[in-house]
């Protein structure tokens, strides 16, 4: 890795930027100045005109985005086999396309496939979340966990199972509201993303402590049978997911996935400094808190529904920027590969051992190994880090 | 200010010039005596108040070497036996985890790294789990031993993974590897609890981190090691400083970045190690006094160094007699007390400064 802060110091005096080895922003792909005019096309695009217009056709991104699909349709048939019911592979295909016997379809499609899309969809916010912060923060640590969404959801769920008088978990949309009442509480106590979003991360983690140690305090006085509920939601898990909340999240994904396409390629331009973005026309403010509140809505949702699995927001973005070539912000394979994963982890959870391990587990177990495996791989001459 | 045109004297001149304000030297000096001064009254208070009938007055007087209250067996329990410990306790634990916070975000060059990053906290988190489950241990010095091996050992495989291969411990590498080796320990770790109900009662009060029930004697073999590791630490400001300027200005000034690295993050998992070894997971302080510590003294490592520590000790004896004060008779977990304290006290610094992170001394 070498240093970027001489290139920087150099092209910009001062340099505000943390040098590059401290997260994902480094400098866009080298143009190669051939003979004038300059081809400054990125080595990775094609470049599509009509008239006055024209788009930059991300090509080695769009054929990762379509590999990362196949991989996750190849994943949810395995998952959708792997289970302790001896059903045959051919028959649990027969199952997913609808042709086999009504009761295998009823199996697959009604019980084990919503699972697994829910699964697919969680991991898929997750990533998102933790593309956005990421990038906006210039920072790998800056997950959206950070910013008090996990705690604000075992919060509510904490509050709803000691509320209740049978112990038992409320419903599932309390996770999400608990995860946005915390981020607002954490933008209210910030006042200001600050400098490349810093003050909010900061804060947030003074807030979601102070609210995680209130939590604490409510479980010390639980008995133990209420604790052991709450701490197997607090691992993350899909049992028992299915499309009552499947739906109201796929939702949510259609809906602010737009809005994270675009936020996330204005936050290329954010990879310079402010002044020089703002230059650029971006408005850089309000990029900042648009990708902030999505990343809260996304992985809100997501640690609602799945509970706070572990681990997800921060490999997916490092993994799918390693695929996707460093020129832009990896939105949607990070989504993509966040889907991957933990529908291979939930596959992997059923068939690894007699008693099914949560998704969470599994995720923080062998997700920390895999991305350490993909990343310190000898590498082949890229010389990139 | 109006100007006279013609001079450029200020209008008046009568007036005299506007005091300067402290240059940073002094800043840091009266902030490091303030804080020193506080240090010491803390530690009185510490052992003056808590659980027990002894009043406040009389612990007074034993503390003043009054003979009555020598002779009182009651009173010498609760200070000296009980105490005590807790005090020196909170010290080592604040100091150990100011100072390792401060040398973890310098390394790493970033400012949400805490002390559980190198994997020091889930690791030890592991190791008590596995003492409690397959070995049967129950009480808390065995638990101490167990929880230092696990911090230790998690500590050691992130330090070899990050070490090892191409771009050798570069910060990235450190951050990453300790990511993800500590969600692997994290996930091992519900793993057990989730397969074995007993385990999970002890631990759960064991996460939550306490100074309670502490003897003085459970604390000297981490003496040492703490030692060492603020040697490192104080030793290795000048190297760190250099790390500031980037990889290549280090090389510039003769410094080897990724041998400073590995050795300064050592330093942290002895210290790290030790402090979780004495009052369980509590992260959050190695984050907080750093940045704390940063809002008055700028970049300078070795004065950011030794605030660090300050401050932390501070916070933490503060928070452990809170704790024994807050719900009398019974103890609230010293962590939700940090909570309480140093929540608030980030939030703050986070919004009276601008947070810079250039040199990532944010």
């Amino acid at each position: 890795m070498t240093d970027p802060t001489a290139k920087d110091r150099a092209a910009r005096i001062p340099s505000p930027r943390p040098p590059a080895d401290a997260g994902p922003c480094t400098d866009p792909a080298p143009t190669t100045a051939s003979a004038p005019p300059p081809d400054v096309t990125p080595p990775d695009s094609l470049v599509l005109r009509t008239g006055a217009l024209s788009w930059l056709f991300p090509r080695r991104g769009a054929l990762v985005a379509v590999a990362l699909g196949l991989l996750i349709l190849v994943l949810v048939a395995l998952g959708t086999f792997a289970s302790s019911t001896g059903m045959g592979f051919a028959e649990t295909l027969s199952g997913l396309f609808g042709t086999g016997d009504p009761a295998t379809v009823m199996l697959v499609q009604d019980f084990r496939l919503p699972r697994i899309a829910v699964g697919v969809m969680v991991g898929a916010a997750l990533g998102i979340a933790g593309c956005l912060t990421q990038t906006l923060a210039g920072n790998r640590l800056a997950t959206p966990d950070i910013i008090g969404v996990n705690e604000g959801a075992t919060a509510a769920v904490v509050a709803s199972v000691v509320g209740s008088s049978t112990g038992m978990i409320g419903e599932w949309w309390l996770g999400p509201v608990g995860a946005v009442l915390a981020a607002a509480l954490v933008v209210l106590c910030a006042g200001g993303a600050g400098h490349r979003g810093h003050r909010v991360l900061v804060v947030g983690i003074g807030v979601s402590t102070v609210v995680g140690a209130v939590t604490d305090l409510v479980m010390s006085r639980q008995n133990d049978n209420t604790a052991g509920g709450v701490f197997l939601w607090t691992v993350g898990s899909l049992s028992g997911r299915d499309w009552s909340v499947g739906t109201p999240l796929l939702l949510v994904l259609l809906f602010l996935l737009p809005f994270a396409l675009a936020a996330g390629n204005r936050l290329q331009l954010l990879r310079f400094d402010d002044d020089t973005a703002a230059g650029l026309g971006v408005p850089v403010r309000r990029i900042r808190a648009l990708a902030l509140a999505l990343a809260v809505l996304l992985s809100g949702a997501a640690a609602g529904v799945g509970g706070p699995i572990a681990f997800v927001a921060l490999a997916a973005p490092v993994l799918a920027d390693r695929l996707g070539g460093r020129s832009r912000v990896p939105v949607l394979a990070s989504g993509l590969v966040g889907g991957a994963l933990i529908a291979g982890a939930d596959a992997l959870g059923r068939v690894i051992a007699p008693v099914e391990i949560p998704v969470g587990v599994v995720t923080s177990v062998l997700g920390g190994p895999f991305l350490l495996w993909v990343l310190f791989r000898p590498e082949r001459g890229t010389g990139r880090r | 200010m109006l100007v006279a045109q013609e001079t450029g004297a200020p209008v008046g001149g009568t007036e005299p010039p506007p005091p300067r304000p402290p240059g940073p030297r002094r800043r840091i000096l009266s902030a490091a005596v303030a804080l020193t001064a506080l240090l010491a009254t803390l530690t009185v208070l510490s052992l003056l108040v808590g659980t027990g009938s002894s009043p406040v007055a009389r612990a007074w007087d034993f503390l003043m070497g009054d003979p009555s209250a020598r002779a009182d067996a009651q009173l010498r329990l609760a200070v000296l036996d009980v105490r005590l410990p807790r005090t020196l306790a909170a010290v080592l634990v604040g100091v150990s985890l100011g100072a390792a916070g401060c040398l973890l975000q310098a390394v790493t060059r970033n400012p949400l790294a805490e002390t559980g990053l190198l994997g020091v906290n889930s690791g030890a988190a592991l190791g008590v789990v596995i003492g409690l489950t397959y070995f049967g241990v129950r009480s808390s010095y065995a638990l101490l031993g167990w929880a230092l091996a696990g911090g230790m050992a998690a500590s050691a495989v992130v330090l070899l993974l990050a070490a090892s291969g191409r771009g050798a411990a570069s910060p990235l590498r450190l951050v990453l590897a300790g990511s993800a080796l500590g969600a692997t320990f994290h996930g091992m770790t519900s793993y057990v609890l989730l397969s074995t109900q007993s385990t999970f009662d002890t631990f759960r009060y064991w996460t939550i981190g306490s100074l309670a029930g502490l003897k003085t004697s459970d604390t000297y073999p981490l003496i040492p090691l703490i030692v060492i590791g603020l040697l490192v630490a104080f030793g290795s400001a000048r190297p760190l400083a250099a790390l500031a300027l980037g990889d290549d200005g280090a090389r510039a000034l003769g410094h080897r970045p990724g041998l400073i690295r590995v050795v300064v993050a050592g330093a942290v998992t002895l210290l790290a190690g030790s402090a979780v070894a004495i009052a369980g997971p509590i992260a959050f302080l190695g984050l907080l006094a750093p940045h704390a510590a940063r809002a008055v003294t700028g970049p300078r490592m070795a004065a950011q160094l030794a605030l660090s520590a300050l401050i932390a000790a501070d916070v933490m004896i503060a928070a452990d007699i809170f704790a024994r004060v807050a719900i009398r008779p019974w103890e609230t977990p010293v962590s939700v007390l940090l909570a309480f304290v140093g929540g608030p006290l980030l939030i703050w610094i986070a919004r009276s400064r601008r947070l810079s992170t250039a040199g990532g001394t944010a």
